[in-house]
């Protein structure tokens, strides 16, 4: 069954249209971070946070009350329909599936339910707040926003949920029934989740995040929405999808990644969009891409827009599109001068290129990858 | 990927068996305790210790009693820091290996709806009140949603990629549906497919605060019935191509012939009034099933006992069956969210491998408005080939499968 990218949209910190900041990214933008405060403690994060002129147009009913993270994925899932000219009537409708991937969810407001039960007791749990916490609520909001009536499944996990969500639509495709798969991959920020990567000593309280380098000083997050309409045919063909499974501990992160790459990296790949994020994960895709693509011109887009967990596997994915499309790579911010690995340190050339290898290594211990090749 | 299942992608679909089952519920651990409870209509719904409930309309839940869920846990863990929820699959999945001691999936898919979450709830409240936070990274690494199935990977040497489905109470059906979708398509051989979630308070009380939850006895279907009791549980089931199970003499408990899903775009909390959603999900499943509602003998419905729910469901399953008995098994154990499409799944397999039909307990007065042959506070002996499983959740996902009885 083949299977084919044909439309793209992506809510980040450095905005929203697709050309726009792609554009921003060949230029070697950074996104400005903010903080985020917490109002029982002095300490404070910095974050990369979506600017709400990246929303603008997106408004419905079922949005008034949703957090970010429904809209970050309104806004991508519509932008990539629109990308694509698809336009959805009741009939077609039922022929497009949802695959939604989410890391943390809707954190906001799942502990702004939470805070009122510890501080007042749970005769202050608001009904309004408590559908709005659970994992497939973004989901639901863009099903009903696009009419959607068919298949609708949210997958929760790390980095590497996106490609995984990518895998099932690959899965989901064999039915006959289905014309399109809408797969979205969505991410919010609150201080809490930037609390907890710090204790898990993932976490730089704020950027730059250095990738590859020799010590891990960790990641700074972010948030947002990268979406893709994949059909049978278009101009971007997934080859492969190989989700990798667990490592059972991070020093086992190299051997799930070796796997990974080993089984895709069995044409000539020009480009592999990595997801070194400054933490523990840069060694090991260091070390598999040195080995196994050395002459692959590598980057990474986190020190540039953060690390978006939920998002982040889309935001790869759109980025290898576009990079083969424009036959381009941006440069790789921060990154370590002696690092053994073909990194675009500029703005870079990719003539001709034809394969990009996607990969993603999560920080709760599971990795996947993709191959993608323009036509 | 075995040429048997290759073959299958052109025309005729690949055969779905179960052949292996684990399930840990309030109504006891693993198949032959559950039976035990199913067949005498045990009520397993007991009060909440857990964590406070002096403020909820509703005190109690079915629940999985924590001495054995700790004395059977298996030591080559640091099981001490795990959550109760990996315990679950753990002994869930340690059935399955006792059952099928070679077994490595080629894929898993696991439903849930609030993975660790208590571990989140005691970080944010020692976080709050500058208690001590020592342990707080453990509490971190175990309350994601996959930690449990890791964890259970861990336990018995499995290494398989795994998808971890969240689509609220559908959850667990969701993931058979999709599991049996990937070996029916031929993609897949050995699949292991199931659900799990543990209680946790800020549910609970989510729950509560809606006005979901009853004081009361859970009575669904009953004219009477006001709310539904939360439950607890984990459920796995090995999925494999029927031929090639066949082939390497493994036991054939049952088949899984139809899945149907579909999203009912009426409200986050609320089906749709008529059940249009649920009788999609119905009928869908019983298009790919290729068998008319005439052929079901035995609906295990979502059954959460709210008015709302109730109503939907049970429109759309008279509009749709002509009479086929119908209990929710929620009455005896609660409703256990990302798992209760799992562990009903198991009730199903139970009712097919020994002919009965589980009881809907605390049944008194039928709803009028509902034309439902409900089995009514007993189980019964019954000729059970075909059941249908229904799960519908938040968010307006519904999702049904259908199995039968193997008869080789």
């Amino acid at each position: 069954m083949s299977l084919a990218i044909v439309g793209m949209g992506w809510v980040t910190p450095l905005g929203s249209g697709l050309d726009s900041v792609w554009e921003r990214l060949l230029q070697g933008e950074e996104a400005s971070a903010t903080t985020v405060s917490e109002e029982f403690t002095d300490r404070v994060y910095k974050v990369f946070r979506v600017a709400e002129s990246a929303l603008k147009g997106i408004s419905h009913p079922r949005l008034r009350r949703a957090s970010a993270i429904s809209r970050f994925a309104a806004a991508a899932g519509l932008h990539a329909l629109e990308s694509a000219g698809l336009r959805l009537d009741a009939k077609s409708a039922e022929r497009v599936a949802l695959i939604f991937a989410i890391s943390n969810g809707g954190v906001i407001y799942t502990k702004r339910f939470y805070r009122e039960i510890v501080n007042t007791g749970a005769q202050a749990a608001s009904p309004l707040l408590f559908p709005e916490t659970v994992f497939n609520a973004p989901a639901s909001h863009v099903a009903a926003i696009l009419g959607l009536t068919g298949a609708s499944y949210t997958l929760v996990g790390d980095g590497a949920i996106g490609l995984t969500a990518i895998k099932m639509a690959k899965d989901l495709m064999d039915n006959e029934a289905l014309d399109y798969c809408l797969v979205v991959g969505t991410e919010e920020i609150d201080w809490i989740l930037c609390d907890a990567y710090r204790r898990w000593r993932l976490l730089r309280q704020a950027p730059p995040i250095e990738p590859y380098g020799n010590q891990n000083h960790g990641m700074v997050l972010s948030e947002g929405a990268g979406a893709v309409l994949v059909a049978r045919n278009g101009l971007f063909s997934i080859e492969s999808a190989r989700p990798g499974g667990y490592f059972a501990t991070q020093s086992q992160a190299g051997e799930a990644l070796e796997r990974i790459v080993r089984d895709l990296a069995k044409v000539e790949i020009d480009v592999v969009i990595s997801s070194a994020n400054g933490t523990f994960i840069d060694r090991a895709e260091s070390r598999v891409l040195h080995e196994l693509t050395p002459n692959a011109v590598v980057y990474t887009a986190k020190p540039a827009l953060g690390e978006s967990v939920g998002a982040a596997g889309l935001w790869q994915v759109i980025i290898a599109a576009q990079a083969l499309s424009s036959a381009e790579v941006p440069p790789v911010l921060h990154a370590d001068s002696t690092v053994p690995l073909r990194l675009a340190r500029s703005r870079t050339p990719i003539p001709s290129a034809r394969h990009a290898i996607v990969l993603s290594c999560g920080l709760n211990q599971e990795a996947a990858g993709l191959r993608l090749a323009i036509r | 990927m075995a040429e048997a299942g290759k073959q299958k992608t052109a025309n005729s679909p690949a055969r779905v068996a179960i052949t292996a089952a684990g399930v840990v519920s309030p109504l006891g651990f693993g198949l032959a305790e559950t039976l035990e409870s199913l067949r005498s209509a045990r009520d397993c719904v007991t009060p909440i210790m857990r964590f406070s409930v002096a403020q909820c309309r509703c005190k109690t839940a079915g629940q999985v009693a924590d001495a054995r869920l700790l004395a059977n846990r298996v030591e080559s863990l640091h099981s001490a820091r795990l959550h109760r929820a990996s315990h679950m699959m753990i002994q869930a999945l340690q059935e399955v290996v006792t059952q099928q001691p070679e077994f490595e999936p080629e894929l898993m898919v696991i439903g849930t709806t609030s993975g660790g979450m208590s571990y989140g709830e005691r970080y944010y409240r020692l976080l709050q009140r500058a208690g001590d936070l020592r342990h707080a990274p453990t509490w971190i690494a175990n309350y994601s949603a996959q930690k449990p199935i890791v964890d259970a990977q861990t336990a018995f040497g499995i290494s398989a990629p795994c998808k971890v489905i969240a689509n609220a109470c559908a959850s667990g059906t969701n993931a058979i549906g999709h599991a049996f979708e990937c070996v029916r398509s031929g993609r897949y051989q050995r699949m292991l497919a199931g659900g799990y979630d543990a209680l946790a308070e800020m549910v609970f009380i989510g729950f509560d605060s809606l006005q979901a939850s009853t004081p009361e006895k859970c009575r669904p279907f009953d004219r009477h019935r006001s709310g539904m009791v939360l439950g607890e549980g984990a459920a796995v089931l090995v999925l494999e191509n029927l031929e090639s199970a066949q082939e390497r003499g493994a036991s054939i408990l049952a088949e899984i012939t139809g899945y149907g899903i579909s999203t009912d775009n009426f409200h986050i909390t609320q089906p749709e009034p008529s059940g249009i959603g649920a009788r999609q999900a119905m009928e869908r499943a019983l298009q790919s099933a290729r068998i008319s509602a005439t052929g079901v003998d035995y609906i295990n419905a979502h059954g959460t006992a709210t008015v709302f729910n109730d109503a939907a469901e049970g429109r759309a399953i008279s509009a749709l069956f002509n009479g086929v008995p119908v209990s929710s098994t929620k009455s005896m154990m609660g409703h256990s969210l990302g798992a209760a499409g799992a562990i009903e799944a198991v009730v199903c397999l139970l009712a097919l491998q020994h002919q009965f039909l589980p009881a809907n307990i605390n049944f008194t007065i039928p709803d009028e408005d509902l034309d439902l042959n409900i089995v009514a506070n007993e189980a019964r002996a019954a000729v059970v080939s075909t059941a249908v499983s229904n799960s519908f959740g938040f968010g307006g996902t519904n999702a049904s499968i259908i199995m039968r009885r193997f008869e080789g």
